[in-house]
């Protein structure tokens, strides 16, 4: 899956830290998410939703 | 939030489950060596034999419980799958070697240098399989 996730975070002038910080989460977790290496849960992908005002599809993409 | 097992930035969970892993460890390692020394004799009952090749199984029955307790409570699900792989990388590794020592030990020739606990070699391989895990997600 991928994802706009460094995008987004760097429109913010957020650090892989902060963002950790707001999803109360770790630094790593961001960064796995970030690189695909990761795909988030549900509960996870609705909190960066709404973190970022931003619909979910607009944040993961189907690689198919 | 600072929830990172490669640092020393534990979180307060993670912390008191690496403290019960290793009083665990150290006292499965305590109790199987001193039963098995209390055997050597052979003076023991036999109800008090089944009694005391027990003891051994309260600390291991203790790791489980401590890492069933982390899984439940660890709320990074990242860091938690991460532990999971590394579990089955520790149920790999201590399958292979015990495999191997197991073939190894039957033959007459080979001397037993010293008693290798399963639990003990399970225990090192996740701790090393997580540290590997982690500076790979660095």
């Amino acid at each position: 899956m991928n994802n706009r996730l460094r995008v987004l975070r760097a429109e913010r002038g957020w650090s892989q830290a902060d963002l950790a910080a707001r999803l109360q989460v770790s630094r790593q977790s961001v960064n796995a998410i970030e690189t695909g290496r990761f795909d988030p849960s549900l509960p996870l992908a609705f909190k960066l939703a709404r973190l970022f005002s931003t619909p979910i599809e607009q944040i993961f993409t189907d690689e198919a | 939030m600072n929830i990172s097992l490669c640092n020393r930035q534990l979180s307060p969970l993670q912390r008191r489950s690496m403290q019960l892993f290793g009083a665990n460890l150290v006292f499965t390692a305590v109790l199987s060596l001193t039963t098995r020394d209390l055997f050597k004799d052979g003076h023991v009952s036999a109800p008090l034999l089944y009694l005391m090749a027990l003891l051994p199984t309260i600390p291991v029955v203790g790791i489980v419980a401590t890492v069933a307790r982390y899984l439940a409570r660890e709320t990074d699900e990242f860091i938690r799958a991460l532990v999971v792989q590394s579990l089955l990388w520790g149920l790999g590794i201590t399958f292979a070697v015990d495999t191997y020592l197991g073939g190894l030990f039957a033959h007459p020739q080979i001397f037993r240098l010293i008693p290798i606990l399963n639990i003990d070699l399970f225990c090192v391989s996740v701790g090393v399989a997580v540290r590997i895990q982690l500076w790979r997600n660095r």
